[in-house]
């Protein structure tokens, strides 16, 4: 069922998101309020469904890896995402945890053919997120990691440049 | 996500996905697509319904193919739109499951 998304929307009792910041608790099943909270943000801010779509992907690759690798599936913790326009044709998403320290842009992607051999299938997400986002950013935090994502709002988005050091 | 199938001609069985092959999505359909994936010869999945595609349904897809191709048998991707098929072309799946736009050259191309 989708939850209503109003400005100060309640979830469980608790103030938990509004239109510009989603808060979700560390389970799977919280991932369900990502996509209508996408939606909301196209429709205020005319974001292009192709731009939706990579917000999506981009965030559920992501959330995943944090509640299953970052929080270890600990369904007690919390992951906050918040949008921002930005200039240049390009919009920022977020995401903040405290898990510990990791960086996902030093993840190894999985090599193609691993992927169809079956030996390894983890490695696809990162390789979506690069492929789908403008922009990647890592910052290590006090609480733990911060991840901003940029999406280009033009119609043929450029590949993810990495803004910081790639995997040696 | 909903999943039916469809008996086709020429021993083709016709699966049709319907929603967002998210996490929850894959979750919803992998056992079904394990069984068609363990007892059919000819796949062809139809795409033309579904709305997003991440990780896990790209998992879902790679799972069924590896285990069809693994009896001798053949699956085909018909009809998804621009960004699925930006996910399934990024991902390297095509290699082993080809992607149609026309009905027909996807039915011919398991036989």
């Amino acid at each position: 069922m989708q939850r209503s998304m109003d400005q100060s929307m309640t979830v469980d009792g608790a103030n938990r998101t509004s239109h510009a910041e989603l808060t979700l608790r560390s389970r799977m099943a919280e991932l369900s309020l990502v996509p209508p909270w996408i939606e909301q943000l196209g429709a205020e801010h005319a974001i292009s469904a192709s731009t939706q779509f990579a917000m999506n992907l981009c965030l559920e690759e992501v959330l995943s890896n944090i509640i299953r690798h970052g929080y270890g599936n600990n369904g007690d913790r919390v992951i906050s995402v918040r949008y921002a326009p930005s200039q240049n044709n390009s919009v920022l998403l977020v995401i903040d945890d405290e898990a510990p320290h990791f960086n996902p842009l030093a993840a190894e992607e999985t090599p193609v053919e691993e992927t169809l051999d079956g030996t390894r299938i983890g490695g696809l997400g990162i390789r979506l997120v690069r492929g789908f986002a403008e922009s990647l950013k890592y910052e290590p935090t006090a609480a733990g990691n911060r991840l901003i994502i940029g999406f280009s709002t033009a119609d043929q988005p450029r590949p993810a440049s990495l803004l910081c050091d790639p995997p040696q | 996500m909903q999943m039916a199938t469809e008996q086709l001609e020429g021993d083709v069985t016709k699966v049709v996905f319907d929603g967002r092959f998210d996490i929850a999505g894959a979750d919803a359909v992998d056992l079904k697509m394990n069984v068609i994936a363990g007892s059919k010869k000819f796949v062809l999945v139809d795409m033309q319904k579904v709305s997003f595609l991440g990780s896990m349904g790209l998992r879902t897809i790679v799972s069924a193919a590896r285990t069809i191709k693994s009896r001798g048998g053949k699956m085909a991707v018909y009809g998804p739109d621009e960004e699925v098929e930006k996910v399934l072309t990024m991902s390297g799946v095509t290699a082993l499951v080809p992607i149609h736009h026309d009905l027909q050259s996807a039915i011919a191309s398991l036989q």
